[in-house]
This record gives structure tokens, sequence and C-alpha cells, in this order.
């Protein structure tokens, strides 16, 4: 089936340059070029799928995918589309530096909300949305939340995230003073390393 | 601004038969809504408790307060690394060969000495993963659910202290 | 502004002359984000013309607690109880989904009697939910009693996922490759003596509330929803149903052990008002309780001896790929995009809730309601706050 969307696509869609990622664990989708994701969507609906059921960021270290799916609720059928955009900087708050996508709430407004959670989440500019804002966070949020470089604020609105005085320090500390009481490391096993990190795994070896 | 108009329902028109009938159907749906509830006033029994009066017997595999029988706990870690809000702080030091051996009521041997094992309840989700995978099934769910408090520090419970470890009694049904 | 409706009145205008019609400006109400018809903390920004809704705008984040993120760094045992808290009413259904999206990765075989039971959780479960709607509609249009008796009902339902799982709301019951606890005859017999008395309870329950008068001129020929509105927006679930679209994935694309067993899809028929109205939202919920009811003692019937839990690896590796399942959750369909770079914790996992979908149909609907229809509408349309916001 994504072999012939694909194949259509690519014929009714000149630079849609659509490719069929066939999957044996899992579902296969469709990849088409970002900047005719509003062409395929309208060449999609006329074929009949008639649901926008989810749009799906995922970051990646060097990309940023969307995925989309698609569903026909007359004749049952379920299809992924995906684009790949560039990272662009996340960092900030600012919407131009971020990666650019056309938007397909003119074809299904479901589209409207999902791509401002995408915005919201994953930072990915869509171009023609009526109200790209912010959805889940605050409205002066910075950075975006699900990309895997996202580090977390530490103040927000004059608010300090974890203040030293809400962590546990004296309970996550205590293996690791218990090791330098030892002097042995190899002889103590913990579940918190440090007060940073929750890594119990390679500790938990140890212990077995 | 566009004008915004109220959307109105297509309704038939109100004819004087259909006046009737609309008071003949509110008093009988009307009627129907008393009988049940009467039929509840005087027919039914008290359905709730009394709280701090009655007290509600939890079912034994019910999920509240978590236990640890420290002196069955082989260290493994294991709930630590099962928690998914890490809630479980455990230290250990290995046991040195001369020590006198040790076993746990199931017979696994002790291999760690236990210096550290704390669980903060305050951030627990009482999913019960933690006690799902406990080899020796000291770290237990009690049906004990009676233990607000009222800082973040006293809900800290080091199960090595001895006046949480005398809870025992109280709480752990054998 | 020329003043709203005022304007097409030919009278008024010639008493004022030239004059400009009365000058009306739009009131901005806040809806929530502590308001009792919210059903938690949405807040819905209403612009009102006198008594009319113009605008309504929802503003929804105030229950984020960012499951999505917490999973990526979780392993896959670990978010079952992280899934439990967005829908904490349809909590079996959301672990039923996440568990199938796993093992349909892993490629699991969930043995016979889990299948059965996971099937009896999920329908009483839908249930308690439809019963907790039931109630709190009723409580939105002003009868406080049934309620009351909602409650009775919902409560026996806890009482026997107490006894099973060992918790009244969030589970963690059904596990990647089966179910926590097996279940017991003397469990099932409760099963099917609370289904006697339900059945019986809940014809009254329709029969008070459903066919009173006041409460079908409070919801029929409100808030029509046409189904190409909800093709658009992408509205699932008793939503897509009430507005007469025969749209279940129990049947559409059947999950567990659904195909064998016999019940109908509830649809709106439009009996009291118009086809997709609240009334018919709320009718198709009652409705599924007694298919609900139909399918639990199918399960009673067929349920088999074995294990309950299947054959999973101790350090759950999900293979590299990635795949969209959904299922039918009691407000609508549930989807796990699972994405996955055969690590220890999923890559990325994207809830699609049907509760967001919904929220986002507010602004189709509200304009040119009456400020207390709006209260119908958000109320038929029955979301969850903690599904809404993960």
């Amino acid at each position: 089936m994504h072999n012939q969307i694909a194949s259509t696509l690519n014929s009714k869609v000149p630079g849609a340059n659509a490719q069929a990622l066939i999957a044996t664990i899992g579902d296969s989708s469709v990849l088409v070029e970002a900047g005719k994701i509003l062409d395929v969507c309208k060449i999609l609906k006329s074929e009949g799928f008639n649901v926008l059921q989810v749009i799906t960021g995922t970051d990646y270290a060097d990309r940023i995918e969307v995925t989309y799916s698609l569903a026909d609720f007359t004749s049952n059928r379920e299809v992924l589309i995906k684009v790949k955009l560039s990272r662009g900087d996340g960092n900030g708050n600012n919407k131009e530096t971020l990666p650019k996508l056309d938007s397909v709430s003119s074809l299904w407004r479901a589209a409207h909300f999902q791509e401002r959670e995408t915005y919201d989440m994953i930072g990915v500019n869509f171009i023609g949305n009526p109200d790209l804002r912010r959805i889940l966070c605050p409205d002066d949020w910075t950075g975006y939340p699900l990309r895997k470089d996202y580090v977390v604020q530490e103040k927000y609105l004059d608010m300090v995230v974890n203040p030293a005085h809400k962590v546990n320090t004296e309970d996550h500390m205590f293996g690791k003073k218990l090791k330098e009481q030892i002097g042995d490391p190899k002889k103590v096993s913990a579940s918190w390393k440090d007060s940073s990190g929750g890594n119990a795994d390679e500790e938990a070896k140890d212990g077995e | 601004m566009e004008t915004i108009h109220l959307k109105k329902n297509i309704e038939p028109e109100l004819t004087l038969g259909q006046w009737f009938r609309n008071v003949y159907e509110a008093i009988k749906s009307t009627a129907i809504g008393l009988s049940i509830t009467f039929k509840y006033v005087w027919g039914k029994d008290v359905v709730t408790i009394e709280y701090p009066e009655v007290r509600e017997e939890l079912p034994s595999n019910s999920r509240s307060r978590l236990f640890n029988d420290a002196e069955n706990c082989i260290s493994c870690l294991q709930c630590a690394v099962s928690c998914p809000v890490d809630c479980i702080y455990i230290a250990a030091v290995k046991r040195p060969t001369d020590a006198p051996k040790m076993k746990t009521k199931d017979g696994t041997p002790i291999r760690l000495d236990l210096k550290q094992y704390t669980i903060d309840t305050a951030l627990c989700c009482y999913c019960g993963l933690c006690t799902t995978v406990c080899p020796t099934e000291c770290l237990t769910h009690t049906t004990d659910y009676e233990y607000a408090s009222y800082t973040l520090a006293s809900m800290k419970y080091d199960y090595l202290a001895p006046d949480i470890r005398a809870w025992r009694t109280r709480i752990v049904k054998s | 502004m020329s003043g709203g409706h005022h304007e097409e009145n030919a009278e008024e205008k010639i008493l004022l002359g030239d004059m400009e019609v009365l000058k009306s400006d739009l009131l901005t109400l806040n809806m929530g984000p502590q308001h009792p018809a919210t059903h938690g903390v949405l807040r819905v920004e209403i612009k009102t013309d006198s008594e009319i809704v113009v605008e309504a705008i929802p503003h929804i984040g105030y229950l984020h607690r960012c499951f999505e993120k917490h999973a990526e760094n979780l392993d896959y045992r670990g978010v079952i109880p992280f899934v439990d808290r967005m829908d904490y009413l349809g909590a079996m259904n959301m672990e039923w989904g996440y568990a199938l999206t796993i093992e349909k990765m892993l490629g699991t075989e969930v043995p016979k009697r889990a299948e059965y039971i996971r099937i009896l959780v999920a329908e009483l479960q839908r249930i308690a939910s439809h019963l907790l709607f039931f109630g709190t509609y009723a409580i939105d249009l002003g009868a406080f009693t049934p309620f009351l008796y909602a409650f009775q009902d919902r409560e026996q339902i806890l009482r026997i996922f107490e006894e099973l799982s060992g918790a009244r709301l969030l589970y963690n019951y059904i596990w990647i490759g089966g179910v926590w606890n097996d279940i017991n005859d003397s469990q099932l017999a409760r099963v099917k003596t609370f289904c006697d008395e339900f059945e019986l309870n809940l014809k009254k329950y329709h029969d008070l509330v459903g066919h009173n008068k006041i409460f079908i001129g409070r919801t029929a020929n409100v808030g029509i929803l046409t189904p190409e509105q909800c093709y658009d927006y992408g509205a699932t679930g008793p939503v897509l149903r009430g507005s007469g679209v025969k749209w279940d994935l129990r049947r559409k694309k059947p999950y567990g052990l659904y195909e064998k067993f016999d019940f109908d899809v509830p649809v709106g028929t439009g009996v009291k008002g118009t086809v997709g109205d609240c009334w018919d939202r709320y009718e198709v919920r009652v409705l599924e309780m007694f298919e609900s009811i139909k399918i639990i003692r199918q399960v009673l019937e067929g349920i088999e001896e074995g294990p309950v839990m299947g054959k999973v690896p101790k350090i759950i590796k999900v293979p590299a790929g990635e795949i969209y399942l959904k299922t039918e959750c009691p407000r609508g369909e549930l989807g796990y995009h699972l994405i996955s770079d055969g690590g220890k914790t999923p890559y990325r996992l994207k809830i699609k809730s049907s509760c967001f979908t919904h929220v986002s149909m507010l602004p189709e609907m509200a304009p040119g309601q009456m400020v207390a229809d709006l209260v119908a509408t958000i109320g038929s349309i029955d979301i969850v706050l903690g599904e809404v916001d993960r």
C-alpha cells in the first residue's frame, strides 16, 4: 500500500520525492519532501484520507522528523507520512530560527491544535497556522522541552527551578559519602551515584 | 465585527395539542424520577461509611504504605532501579568474608550490609513495581492507609531507624 | 460595533432613527481554570454578546505533567504508572493501549486468560468512566441525585478493581505480556452479580435522567456536530458515534479478542432533537454501558484457565522502528506513536489523546450558543484534563 501511495504522490506532486519506508517491525511510512507537504496532503485528502489523527515531532541529533498519521474512516486505512527538517536553533524563544514547515490546518482543522503542540514541544514553525502559540507550556517559556538537548531552565519568572533546599541531597549523597568513608568504592553499592543523576543501572549490576 | 445570531432550533409550531402533550410528558417524567428517588429514600440501606468511627478493612493486596523488612533485604537494588520516580535510596557495604554468614527468611544469603534504606513516601506513586521485583519479598505494600503528616521530612521513611521498624507489628500482616 | 443581533430588527432601527443602535461591547468571561463544569483545570475564554457566546477559546496546559518527556527516561515497564495518570478515569484502557503497542513491537503472545481478563477490566472501566460522565453531566445541568446513584455503582467496580490490582484509581494492572494478578472465582461471581444488578439500575437511571423533560430541554438540539465536522477535527469515540457514524475500533480494527464478541455499536439517532446533539452523545454512552455488560457476560462465560503472564524478557528492549497503534477508550481513540531506537527506553512516545482533539472542537461548537448551553456542550464531550494535557 505504501509503495502505491508513494508512486501516486510522485506522479501527482512534482518534486515530492516520495519514498516508501517499508518496515519489518512496526508500521511502514512514506517519506516526502518537507517543502511539498501541503501539496502531498491535498492529494492524500482527495484520495480519501479524511482524518488527521496526530502530528508527531521527533528530535534526532541531526534532524527533526515530523510524522503525520492520516486515516481514512470510510474505507478503514491508515498511513504515516514523514518529513525531515533541519534542527534550526531551538534554544531561545524565537520563531524565526526554527525549522519551517507548511501548515496543513487549511485541510484538516485537527491540525491546528496538533501543530501548536508540536511547535510547543519540538519547535517547528508551521507557516500558515492561524494561531501558532504555545499550548501546553506558558507563553513565556523558553526552549522546546521535547528536544533531546533541552536544558531545564534555572529560573522561571523569578522562581528558582529545583531550589537546593528542596533537593534531598542528604539521601542522594549517602552512598557517595559511604564510599569515601570505606575507602574502597568497589565494596559499596548505592542506588544514587551523586546528586545530579538518577542512573542506578550500573550500580545495580554490582549489587547483584 | 460580524453579527452573531443565536443558533435557533428548528422547532415545530406549538399547537394546543402539543402544549398539552408537553405538560403531560413533563409531569410523567418528573413522576418517574420522583418515584425512583423515593424508592431510594425508604427502600435502600445507607451505603456510606462514617469514616473515623467505622474504618474500612482494605483488601489484602491493597497498595498502601510501603514497609521494608530490613533483615531480609539483600540490597540487590532492584526496587530502586524499577522505581519510576526514583524515590528509593539504598546504600550497602560488602560484608567481610570472615563475618558470620547471614541468611534471609527464605534462605537467600546476605552478602551486603545494608547501611541506608530510605523511601521518600512523599514522592512515591504507589505503582507497586518495586514490590513485585523484590526477590526476597521483604519490601511490601501494607494495608495501612492513615499516615498523613505535617511535614515533608516526616514522609521520609528510614527503614533502618528503630522507630520506623517498630511499625512492623502494627502494619505488617504476616 | 453596531449592536449584534439588534441590527436585524427593523422596528428598533426606526425607533432609534439615525442614532447608532445601542452601543454594546463584547464581554469577556473566564470560565475556569477553577470551574465545576469544566471537569478539571480547563480555562475557556468566552466572549459574550449579552447571553450569547461569540467566541470560545480553550486554554489548556494547567495539568501538563510532561509524560512524554518522562517516558523518554524510563524503562518500558516504568511508563505504565504514568500512562495510568493520563486519563485517570479510564486507567485500565490507557494501560491496555500501551501494553498492546509494546507487545506488537516485541511480538509477545499474550495468554488467552489474560486477554479475557483485559477485556473484562477494560469494559468494567468503560462502565465506571461512563457512570462518572452520567453523574457529572447531570450535575452540570443541575441534577444532583443521579451523581450519587452513579457513584454507588461505580464504587462496586472500584472495589472489584481494588481487590484485583490493589489500587482504586491508578491500577498498574495490565502489564506488558499479560496482567499482574489472576482473577479468582469469587471475584468473577461478584462481577456477575454486579452486572445483573447494574443492568436494572442503569435502566432506572436512564429513565430518571435521559427521559426527563428538563434534561431533554437542556440537551436536545444543543451543540450539534455533523459527521463532516467530526472528521475535520478528528473526533472519535462517543462524540463521533453521537453524530451517527458507526465507528468503533473494537469492530473496525479489533484488538485483543474483541472479534469473537457479539455486541452492537450504538450511534446517535437524533430521537429527541437533531443527530449529533448533546442528548445523542449522552445516549450513546448510556447504551455503550449496556453493550459493555453484554461483553462482560460473554467474558464470564468464555474465560479459560491458564497463565496470565506471557514470556517477556526481564529487560525489555524494543527493536528499532515505529508504530502507531490506537485503541478504543471510554472517551475516544487513544493512540500511541512509539519510536524506538532499540534501547531500554522509548526514544519518543507521542500520545494521541481524544480529549485533546475534543477540546479543540469547542471554538467550533460554542459560537451562537447561550452560556448555559456551553456548559452542556463541554459536559457532553466528556473531557478529562489529565488526558488533554498529559
